[in-house]
């Protein structure tokens, strides 16, 4: 099952590709994505950045099959996610921004369940894959909880677990923190980063500083991807970033500035090559 | 105007099962104008806080005073014309066919003449730079567009003071600046600001001075140097990276600001 039909290339294990893919709104004047052709292999983690009205959210909208290409092919581990919906649902849990509007159960472990229940899993197999859901984004003690007592940060790892009840392969994440506070974003990135290693992730955000770590980062700008670049090649290019509307976050803008490397993501990092070149006396620019 | 908050109380539900204490004794000043920037989790009160300012909230105990005088005696069209409040996510209140239209329609409610309201919707159009988007359906916009036509509606009825809660959420990062940058504008014009904001990078730029809320009381109150200095744990990435080096390097003082933060750095032999 490596190549579960057309969209996947031969040797190849594609996890999501778009071929050429175009949308129009109705009524507008522009298409919100045009022509666009990406591949996410299995086990890759790649970032969507762009403007307000770049394409990122019509992206999200065709990889989960609420739109349908006016013209190019979209596939979902190999499949047509307008044709095959509830099979892409199986391997492709997507994490909204608003927690608030995802959460539907009287409690923590119900609503984790709500996905599973859907695909008509047997009661004895749901609930060790709920507990293991709840593991793993580290709500332990929280089944019995009610959702709306808990903070934006719990929210969003409830919902999270619900997508990872059903164990999908890839995981598309559309802004998933910037409805929380910092401490909120901080407990969502870390468990979202210990899922790595066995999943497939499309991260869109407007926080560049939070796909520091991505394999590669993709630029929509007015439906055109303009840029698939490493992060480390993405937060030094200052032209790419300016044209794109995309602004470095602080400590890389800090780190750059003072001919640093631009990855120093942390104000610890920051602050201990400051040091160490006060330490070796070296001196730039 | 200055307008004073006198440990303000503010019980949701008072008496039911549901009984919440968001504020638990809230004293601050809005001078002037300046920028005071309110910080603070989810759930430490900052929405409620700044509904008082208006009196969309009344408080279940305290005062809030505009220019000394008790709000609560304020007729409150007056006083909601001179402390206006923008919510967060404004622009879902947006209706009318043409952002020109939109904008006219909170002014057009103080019966001025029509030509005050429209020299007033093109004075709060430039000040948002969205004077070329005067005859577009504000549902045509940008994210960040809309945001900015949303805040020209409140701006048109020219308060004194403008409350602008959370007011970048989900604009991407160019929006943000622009907005930043409209709000030292708006202070250069002598509005008071007041800014909520989860984002302690962008409070950190902007602020004359900031206001740390916790479970609805203040944990501190004062510049952005006291207040994030004094926790620099739960503080903007400038003041982190400066307080990291603190030790090593007294020298490097307490530098808020990027532009600052970076000439301190700068500033250090060696580096």
């Amino acid at each position: 099952m490596e190549n579960p039909g057309e969209g996947t290339r031969p040797g190849g294990s594609l996890a999501v590709s778009c071929e050429r893919a175009s949308f129009s709104y109705p009524g507008s004047e522009r298409p919100a994505l045009s022509e666009v052709s990406l591949e996410l292999r299995r086990g890759e983690y790649v970032g969507v950045v762009g403007p307000n009205g770049g394409g990122k959210s019509t992206l999200v909208r065709l990889l989960n099959g609420l739109l349908r290409p006016d013209s190019g092919r979209v596939r979902v581990s190999g499949r047509d996610p307008v044709t095959e919906p509830f099979e892409v649902r199986k391997h492709l849990g997507v994490l909204f921004q608003n927690p608030e509007n995802g959460l539907v159960a009287p409690f923590v472990e119900d609503d984790v369940a709500f996905g599973l229940e859907n695909l008509g899993i047997p009661r004895e197999e749901m609930q060790g894959k709920v507990a293991g859901a709840i593991r793993a984004v580290g709500l332990e003690g929280y089944e019995r909880r009610e959702p709306s007592t808990l903070s934006g940060g719990e929210k969003q790892r409830v919902a999270l677990a619900g997508l990872l009840a059903v164990e999908p392969q890839i995981l598309l994440l559309d802004e998933p923190t910037s409805m929380l506070d910092a401490a909120g974003r901080r407990e969502v990135l870390e468990r979202l980063e210990a899922l790595r290693a066995g999943k497939t992730i499309l991260h869109v955000t407007h926080h560049l500083e939070e796909l520091a770590g991505a394999d590669r980062i993709l630029v929509l700008n007015e439906g055109d991807l303009v840029a698939d670049e490493t992060p480390e090649r993405l937060f030094s290019d200052a032209a790419l970033l300016r044209e794109n509307r995309l602004v470095l976050p602080v400590v890389p803008r800090l780190a750059l500035e003072l001919g640093l490397p631009g990855m120093l993501r942390t104000p610890e990092g920051l602050a201990g090559a400051i040091i160490k070149r006060t330490q070796s006396g070296t001196r730039t620019g | 105007m200055r307008l004073e908050l006198k440990d303000v109380r503010h019980v949701y539900a008072p008496g039911t099962p549901f009984e919440v204490e968001a504020l638990r004794g809230v004293s601050l000043a809005i001078e002037p104008g300046e920028v005071l920037g309110i910080v603070g989790g989810t759930g430490s009160g900052k929405s409620t806080l700044v509904q008082h300012m208006n009196l969309l909230l009344v408080p279940t105990s305290g005062e809030v005073l505009a220019d000394g005088v008790d709000a609560r005696s304020l007729e409150k069209r007056e006083l909601r014309r001179k402390v206006g409040l923008v919510f967060q996510f404004p622009e879902s209140a947006l209706f009318a066919p043409t952002v020109e239209e939109d904008v006219a329609f909170a002014p057009r409610q103080l019966a001025l003449g029509e030509e005050e309201v429209r020299e007033r919707v093109r004075e709060s159009l430039r000040a948002l730079r969205i004077w070329d988007l005067a005859a577009r359906s504000p549902f045509a916009l940008s994210g960040g567009e809309k945001r900015r036509a949303a805040i020209a509606g409140v701006l048109a009825m020219r308060p004194e003071v403008l409350i602008l809660d959370e007011p970048t959420a989900g604009l991407d990062p160019a929006a943000r600046e622009e907005l930043l940058a409209l709000i030292v504008n708006l202070r250069q014009a002598g509005i008071s600001v007041v800014l909520v904001s989860h984002d302690l990078d962008e409070v950190a730029e902007v602020a004359d001075r900031v206001c740390a809320l916790h479970e609805g009381g203040v944990r501190a109150l004062g510049t952005p140097a006291e207040v994030f200095y004094g926790e620099p744990a739960q503080a903007p990435a400038t003041v982190r990276v400066a307080s990291l080096l603190k030790e090593s390097k007294p020298e490097i003082g307490d530098p808020v600001r990027f532009e600052e933060t970076l000439a301190a750095l700068k500033a250090l032999p060696g580096v």
